[in-house]
């Protein structure tokens, strides 16, 4: 079966290898391949021989992302609801990655975006290496980073969270590593040894999974144009203090516009290369898309992970039905298909794009037939960080 | 993330420590007979839309609100600590005062850096007062002394600048108070007097010859005391003295005199103590201040409603001393405000903690060998704390309806507001007190940990009860309005307009002999025995005021001896006051389970008010078996609520990381591997 070639599956003793093998497309993840993971992960957490499930990408990708052209397609067809239900899958495989009883080790040796962030940084190790390139690029799609990015990226330092889902910043292993995203780095050349190390764990206490990879671990060296260098501070971490500052001051704004005034004001007293390059990608990202992306990172940092993929299954819901802006059709339309990468959005200027439209992509989708709310699996396991206060 | 590797991190070196195998193994096994924190998601379910409710209780600027949560969570100023795997920011009360003082202004510079402030006095309108409303609330949610340090800066010095002074005085002020050019504090209290600022000894004069204001702390008892800010960080103060003209006292006037230099060396002519160490709030710097004829210029009399001329004439447009001084008094309303929604917020911490506890804590076991009964499954536990529930819910539409009717204020509202705010301020206030206590009982041992903060929590809002008005003073003041509206409706033989007294047209409501549970849930029905009651304590008041002049006695007099039923009409007005704001909330919904679940906690508001009231069996408006009804009423309504207690406390929309260790997981929390 397609699906199953597409998602290889390897059970050496006491632990489950997954590979996403879908190389050409760069591993973006399918319909199929959701399902099947899903099966997968469920089944695992049953069987009492599985310890620890390792997830890897073939290829030079760990996975760029969900597989969006079958979901363009049909909402231009008028059939968003398919989508809906990609999306669903999805989110529910990143609710049980989020809340598994299970070590999952993923091995992000090469390209991690969007739906690859959500298939493996919800899990407990996240191991990245030189070939990592990762990235959260959906608001210059006209969509928001989902699949629980507003739970994970609000719980980064400061606020760089705001900025690595707002701007689709790219960050390299190193810098993965540095705020949180990877708890582990490991050089490529060492892979093979660790997993042949981690298949002879036999227990799925993580204290022990986690001594093991911390003798992989190296200290990455930080690239000297870096946002995480020069200063030497605590976890052996170089960190940029200045630039951070920058980040923590200008994305802690309370709007999206005073974030890019506040930027502007930066830029014109230093001039730096870093601030108009994030200025530039700020201006090109869908109006809308910044404002409910800030909106719903806000909201994801009081929220468990739960409650954030139940507010991220609406927005996104709102999104593909198109009924306050249809910028994900175009989005995908100049980035993916035309590749024109001149996206007409609409509302064009931020200050269009108000309030009041922003609050329409966190209510319920009204008056659509059989449309409920996100449901989950119920879980045994639920981890303290995931169970929210608020919804 | 974080947390996650922190916690990694704690499991390698606990590993490290232990070393061999076989004991981690050993621990895992006994890991499993062992208490197991179970979360109450895992059990209890929403029964109704919390977001929804979260809307209706925050009342504006819910999204103001999350953007300054964030805010204080992503800093390393507020005291991030990882607790049984989730992150909690609370001051770290063990500091000693000096350090609580300097972090809480470090605090102040980073919410003032991030624009928390921008607006806060050179903005008007009811959407900008609003929205600082909500920041300055979420402020008081974290550390009671960060909302005193910043509501003396931006409502107490700032608002009499704004309200007292003219336009030089704004021009000079306003904006440079927003940016914290200048630090303001506010010396109206002294030692020998409080709640009665008339009576306060600080003495001005004028000096024509140089054009400037002297003045001078004629003796201790006129120390200013429990100034807010003048220990350590204020450049100025708003001085409220008694202003003597060419020997004829003026009554009390406000002036500014600067404290400090930019270097913060106290100036010439001022001298300066500490209040010392507190029962709590001791991030605030409270000081006291004495004036050695101390010389401002005349410029700095807040003249709005009265000016000095140049060659020392008085001139002010309100003659009569009594107006003058209400004038004086009227925008300091404010504070009441504040302190009256600040206090609800506090009593909605507490709630949250205890019941989230009470919802995964078991004690005792009923039958031999059974499993241990939660907490709040124990009909005394609920009865414990769900009557305070319901006191919070009404209590909160409470304070926002008095937000409202503050920030649309006219001068025809304004005698309105304040008899309102007197009310709901000590109601408000009391009721948190009472709440605190009951949660810090409600959670035995852990309550004492000031990590867990309902304990700490009393000894940091004690001070709410007294100032800005002692509750009691205040309370009376209710009485006495009453008392005026009352005598001045039926002198004039006009109809009661105003202060909810509209009921005092109809006939006397007439309550059914029989009360059945649905008549006691009937709107109808409790706002009749509410209605009844504040009635007959406002004649019975105002007849026995009557007969006590009669007597010969003063009318000041007659009301001190009344204080007895002034107190019983104090508290019949503002909770009827509170049941009205509970039952348009309500009435504003469209069917469905939030208004359904309100109705609940409204009838629980109601009938646990008159379960808790005295005077209605000492006045007869209930009989004995009706107050046996109600009190079996509560008892079931307790049953009835406790399947939405964990959706009413989540409701709140108090994120995680602002309540405490015991509200998640108690059992990791306190594990070895965290010690």
């Amino acid at each position: 079966m397609a699906s199953q070639s597409q998602v290889l599956v390897e059970e050496k003793s006491s632990v489950g290898i997954l590979t996403l093998n879908r190389p050409k497309q760069l591993n973006a993840l399918c319909f199929n391949m959701i399902s099947r993971l899903l099966q997968l992960f469920l089944a695992y957490e049953e069987d009492p021989s599985v310890k620890l499930v390792i997830l890897k990408g073939q290829g030079r990708a760990f996975c760029a992302g969900g597989d969006v052209p079958p979901v363009v397609n049909n909402m231009v067809q008028g059939k968003w609801r398919l989508g809906a239900d990609f999306f669903r899958d999805q989110y529910t495989l990143n609710y049980v990655m989020a809340t598994y009883s299970k070590p999952q080790v993923s091995i992000l040796n090469g390209i991690v975006m969007g739906a690859g962030a959500g298939a493996s940084i919800h899990g407990r190790f996240r191991i990245a290496t030189e070939n990592t390139v990762f990235a959260m690029p959906e608001t210059a799609l006209g969509l928001f980073p989902d699949v629980g990015a507003s739970y994970f990226l609000s719980r980064l330092p400061g606020f760089f969270g705001e900025y690595v889902g707002l701007t689709g910043a790219r960050l390299d292993g190193a810098e993965m590593l540095a705020c949180g995203l990877a708890t582990h780095f490991v050089p490529s050349s060492r892979l093979t040894a660790l997993e042949a190390d981690l298949c002879k764990v036999g227990t799925s206490d993580p204290s022990f999974v986690s001594t093991i990879l911390d003798a992989y671990t190296q200290h990455p060296h930080l690239k000297q144009n870096s946002l995480y260098h020069r200063q030497y501070i605590a976890c052996f971490i170089n960190i940029n203090l200045q630039l951070l500052d920058v980040i923590d001051r200008c994305f802690s704004k309370r709007t999206m516009e005073e974030i890019i005034s506040a930027l502007e004001r930066d830029a014109t007293q230093e001039l730096d290369d870093w601030i108009l390059t994030t200025i530039r990608a700020l201006k090109k990202s869908s109006p809308s898309s910044l404002k409910i992306s800030l909106r719903s990172i806000r909201e994801g940092r009081l929220q468990g992970v739960g409650h954030c993929l139940i507010r991220e299954y609406r927005m996104v819901c709102h999104v593909m039905k198109g009924d306050i802006s249809k910028d994900f059709v175009e989005g995908c339309r100049a980035i993916l298909i035309d590749k024109d990468r001149n996206p007409k959005w609409e509302p064009r200027r931020l200050e269009d794009v108000k309030d009041s439209m922003v609050d329409q992509y966190f209510e319920r989708v009204e008056g659509e037939e059989g449309w409920e709310d996100i449901k989950f699996p119920p879980r045994n396991n639920l981890p303290a960080s995931s169970i929210a206060a608020n919804l | 993330m974080s947390d996650n590797r922190a916690l990694r991190r704690s499991h390698v070196l606990a590993n490290h420590i232990l070393q061999s195998t076989p004991l981690a193994s050993n621990l895992s096994l006994t890991r499993e007979v062992c208490l197991q924190y179970s979360p109450p998601e895992l059990n209890e379910n929403y029964g109704f839309d919390v977001k929804e409710m979260r809307k209706l209780l925050d009342g504006h600027n819910v999204v103001d609100r999350d953007w300054i949560y964030g805010l204080m969570m992503q800093s390393n100023l507020f005291n991030r600590k990882e607790r049984g795997g989730k992150i909690f920011v609370s001051p770290d009360y063990n500091q000693t005062m000096e350090q609580q003082r300097e972090i809480t202004m470090k605090r102040i510079w980073y919410l003032l850096e991030n624009g928390v402030f921008k607006g806060w006095l050179t903005e008007t309108g009811p959407e900008a007062e609003l929205r600082k409303l909500a920041l300055l609330e979420v402020c008081g949610i974290y550390d009671h002394s960060v909302s005193i340090k910043v509501g003396v800066h931006f409502f107490l010095w700032g608002n009499a600048v704004k309200f007292f002074g003219t336009k030089r005085h704004h021009e000079k002020w306003l904006k440079n108070t927003e940016d914290y050019v200048v630090k303001g504090c506010f010396a109206m209290t002294e030692l020998g007097h409080g709640s009665n600022v008339r009576g306060i000894e600080t003495l001005t004069t004028y000096d024509p010859t140089t054009e400037e204001f002297v003045i001078t702390t004629p003796c201790e008892s006129a120390q200013k005391y429990w100034i807010g800010g003048a220990a350590n960080h204020a450049t100025h103060t708003i001085v409220f003295s008694q202003l003597h003209i060419n020997g004829t006292n003026q009554g009390v006037h406000a002036f500014i005199a600067q404290i400090r230099d930019q270097d913060g060396n106290i100036c010439p002519n001022i001298r300066i103590a500490d209040c010392g160490h507190k029962i709590g709030l001791n991030g605030v710097d409270n000081g006291r201040i004495w004036f050695d004829n101390l010389r401002i210029p005349r410029e700095n009399l807040l003249n709005a409603v009265a000016d000095v001329s140049s060659d020392g004439k008085y001139v002010s447009s309100i003659k009569d001393p009594d107006q003058r001084f209400g004038a004086f008094m009227a925008p300091l309303t404010s504070g009441r405000v504040t302190i009256a929604s600040s206090a609800i917020y506090s009593a909605k911490v507490g709630l949250a903690i205890a019941i989230r506890y009470s919802l995964s804590r078991r004690a005792f076991s009923v039958t031999a060998n059974g499993p241990e009964v939660l907490l709040l499954d124990y009909p005394s536990h609920q009865r414990r704390l769900l009557p305070l529930l319901a006191k919070t819910y009404a209590m909160s539409f409470a304070a926002n309806e008095l937000k409202m009717i503050y920030v649309k204020r006219t001068p025809e509202t304004n005698k309105a507001i304040h008899v309102v705010s007197s009310g709901f301020k000590a109601v408000l206030t009391w009721h948190n007190m009472h709440t605190l206590q009951e949660c810090r009982e409600a959670v035995g041992g852990q309550g004492v940990k000031t990590e867990n903060l309902v304990g700490q929590l009393k000894g940091e809002f004690d001070v709410q009860t007294t100032f800005e008005g002692d509750n009691n003073v205040l309370m009376q003041q209710v009485s006495k309005a009453l008392f005026a509206e009352y005598v001045s409706c039926k002198k004039r033989n006009k109809p009661f307009k105003g202060l909810g007294l509209e009921h005092l047209n109809s006939p006397r409501p007439v309550l059914p002999t029989q009360l059945t549970s649905s008549t006691l849930r009937c709107s109808q029905f409790q706002t009749n025995v509410f209605c009844l009651r504040e009635r007959d304590l406002l004649e019975r008041f105002t007849s026995e005021v009557a007969q006590l002049q009669g007597r010969g006695e003063s009318r000041e007099f007659s009301f001190l001896l009344s204080h007895q039923l002034a107190e019983d009409l104090g508290k019949a007005f503002t909770e009827k006051a509170i049941l009205q704001t509970i039952l348009d909330a309500e009435a504003k919904l469209p069917a469905g389970s939030v208004k359904d679940v309100l109705g609940l906690v409204r009838s629980m508001y109601a009938l646990i008010s008159l379960e808790e009231d005295p005077s209605l069996l000492r006045y007869g408006y209930l009989s004995q078996d009706n107050v046996g009804d109600v009190r079996r009423e509560v008892s079931k309504l307790c049953g009835e609520l406790r399947p939405h207690a964990l959706a009413l406390v989540t409701s709140f929309g108090i994120p995680d990381s602002f309540l405490s260790p015991i509200a998640f997981n108690w059992v990791e929390a306190n594990a070895w591997s965290s010690v």
